[in-house]
């Protein structure tokens, strides 16, 4: 990202207890403009905590988040007002219709009437809702609340987007549907927080990553960069017809081998280096009587690399 | 948009949020069928005289003492509790607005409905003074009487809200508001008994005190004030009765005690998550 580029968002040093549970552990990382940012962690990690704490619905023990350089938690109506959030999982009035719901989100912004019932339109079309908007929220299916709420989050016009989990429930259509939008708004210059499971959905559409488990950051940066950091060395995929014990316990004693993983006929091997083990490795198995089937070597996915910075964090 | 502005959208959403509910409206109904009984009764005792002309007090009234305040319990133990409940005070919460105009919203908001309810009863309270004892007179003391009885709900619809907040939770919320009512009225029974007996004036003293003696006694004690409560044969109706002005200042200390108790919980404290 360019270097003029300002944080949009500011986390620093985020503390927060509940109870004698340390949920978040001294959290920092920023987030610029236009970046798409994605928050990648295990369950019980602290991305909710986190996000609840940016939107000024928790109260931090220690240190400040900022929003467009004021601090949520001090001044919510113009930290919040250029900001839209899809939480996980929304619950929203079902007794409001999808428009009502929309047209009453657009006047807490101060939206004017006009202003509002072109932006409900517009938004029932983005995220195909269009025939349901004087539907009533209670007969929503839970893809058809998701979308709503992303079409909530995007009533203002928002400079930040703030997604919990945004595309849980939705269908695959739907969801390559709102990546691709997300992706549009990084392109409009919008700033894009996203925490999500999906790694394969995050290394495509973001280019920034943030990595929290157990409370604690254990990477922030650009995507590119995370794969660079976690991925020192190369995997060798081996499908043989059967795998033993010892075959694998002579894997992992070799110098070059970091890690060996056992999933039915088929072995994942680690490299501690970047190089083409696959002539040592293959001799090593014919040694031990076993029958390739297949060898391939691949570079290291976001997911290894995240399970490796989870690993390198613990 | 200043903070008026966002707080009266707030009370939009809420007078919306409880129209939304059905049991408001059987509330209503009920109301209007628990008035009507008494016409009933008094109507058919004729040999009792029932000569004044000022029945609509008695009308408006019938239901003041008990069910106006249950309504009030009612409406202001969902208020934030509900918010919590359904998971849905994160997306309020989230928007650009202070939690004091969030509060002061669903405050207004709850207390208007409230008031709705008895605009609703007054009126009604006038017709069947009508429709059961023909034409009445000083009429226009009903805005007054209207006045004070919703002034009286703001006790009881305070306590409520108050542990709508701190517990979070609506149903127990309303067995405080419930239980609050039923204790202080039983209290506020067996003090006035004592005092009768025994003339001591610290059991008044202490009865006055009770949220139950003032937020009953108010709009009756205007009425008597006023001089226009009905008559049945040759005494008054039996109301209660008391200080006017002492009673509203009780109600005023309570109310402004626990709305305060409810803001410091509300801007303290966590917007926990939906409950489980």
């Amino acid at each position: 990202m360019s270097q003029m580029s300002q944080p949009v968002i500011t986390v620093s040093n985020l503390t927060k207890f509940y109870g004698d549970f340390k949920a978040l552990d001294s959290v920092s990382f920023t987030v610029d403009k236009g970046w798409v940012y994605g928050y990648l962690g295990p369950n019980g990690a602290g991305k909710t905590t986190t996000i609840r704490t940016m939107l000024g619905l928790l109260r931090p023990d220690e240190g400040k988040v900022q929003i467009t350089g004021i601090n949520p938690t001090k001044d919510p109506v113009h930290a919040l007002q250029s900001l839209g959030y899809a939480p996980e999982l929304p619950n929203l009035q079902t007794f409001f219709t999808g428009e009502q719901l929309l047209d009453f989100m657009g006047k807490m912004f101060g939206l004017a009437a006009q202003a509002r019932k072109e932006r409900i339109k517009q938004l029932l079309d983005l995220v195909g809702l269009e025939e349901w908007g004087d539907k009533t929220i209670g007969k929503y299916s839970k893809g058809m609340v998701q979308r709503l709420s992303v079409a909530l989050a995007l009533i203002n016009d928002p400079l930040v987007l703030i997604m919990d989990e945004p595309t849980i429930g939705m269908d695959p259509e739907a969801t390559t549907h709102f990546r691709n939008l997300f992706i549009n708004l990084s392109k409009q210059g919008k700033t894009v927080f996203t925490s999500s499971h999906l790694l394969d959905e995050v290394q495509r559409i973001c280019t920034h990553v943030g990595m929290i488990n157990k409370g604690r950051m254990v990477f922030s940066g650009p995507i590119t960069q995370v794969l660079e950091t976690f991925t020192q060395q190369w995997v060798v995929e081996a499908e043989l017809e059967k795998v033993t014990k010892t075959m694998i316990s002579a894997l992992k004693k070799l110098d070059y081998v970091e890690d060996v993983k056992v999933e039915e006929n088929k072995l994942r091997i680690e490299l501690k280096e970047k190089k083409d083990m696959r002539g040592e490795i293959s001799s090593e198995i014919f040694k031990r009587k076993g029958v390739l089937l297949s060898l391939n070597l691949h570079k290291i996915t976001l997911e290894d690399a995240y399970l490796r910075a989870l690993k390198g964090g613990q | 948009m200043n903070a008026l502005q966002r707080s009266a959208i707030i009370v939009g959403y809420e007078l919306r949020r409880a129209i939304a509910k059905k049991w408001v409206l059987a509330l209503i109904i009920l109301a209007l069928a628990i008035q009507i009984l008494p016409f009933v009764v008094l109507s058919r005792l004729a040999e009792l005289d029932i000569i004044n002309e000022t029945m609509w007090v008695f009308g408006v009234l019938s239901g003041q003492s008990l069910f106006v305040h249950l309504i009030a319990i009612l409406v202001a133990g969902g208020s934030m509790s509900e918010e919590y409940e359904h998971g849905t005070a994160d997306i309020l919460l989230s928007k650009p607005i202070t939690r004091v105009e969030y509060m002061t919203g669903k405050f207004f908001g709850g207390f208007l409905l409230v008031s709705f309810v008895e605009v609703i009863t007054t009126v009604m309270g006038v017709i069947l003074a009508f429709a059961f004892f023909g034409p009445q007179r000083d009429l226009h003391f009903v805005p007054l009487m209207f006045v004070a009885i919703v002034y009286s709900t703001l006790l009881f619809f305070s306590i409520t809200f108050m542990f709508s907040e701190v517990l979070r939770r609506s149903t127990l919320a309303i067995l405080m508001g419930f239980g609050i009512f039923i204790v202080s009225s039983i209290v506020g029974g067996v003090l006035s008994s004592l005092y009768s007996f025994t003339e001591e004036q610290v059991y008044m003293d202490v009865n006055k005190l009770l949220p139950t003696w003032s937020a009953t006694t108010l709009p009756s004690s205007l009425a008597a004030n006023l001089k226009i409560m009905p008559l049945l044969g040759n005494g008054m109706i039996e109301l209660p009765s008391g200080d006017v002005h002492l009673a509203t200042i009780i109600v005023a200390i309570y109310a402004v005690i626990f709305v305060l108790l409810a803001y410091f919980r509300l801007v303290r404290s966590d917007v926990t998550k939906r409950a489980a």
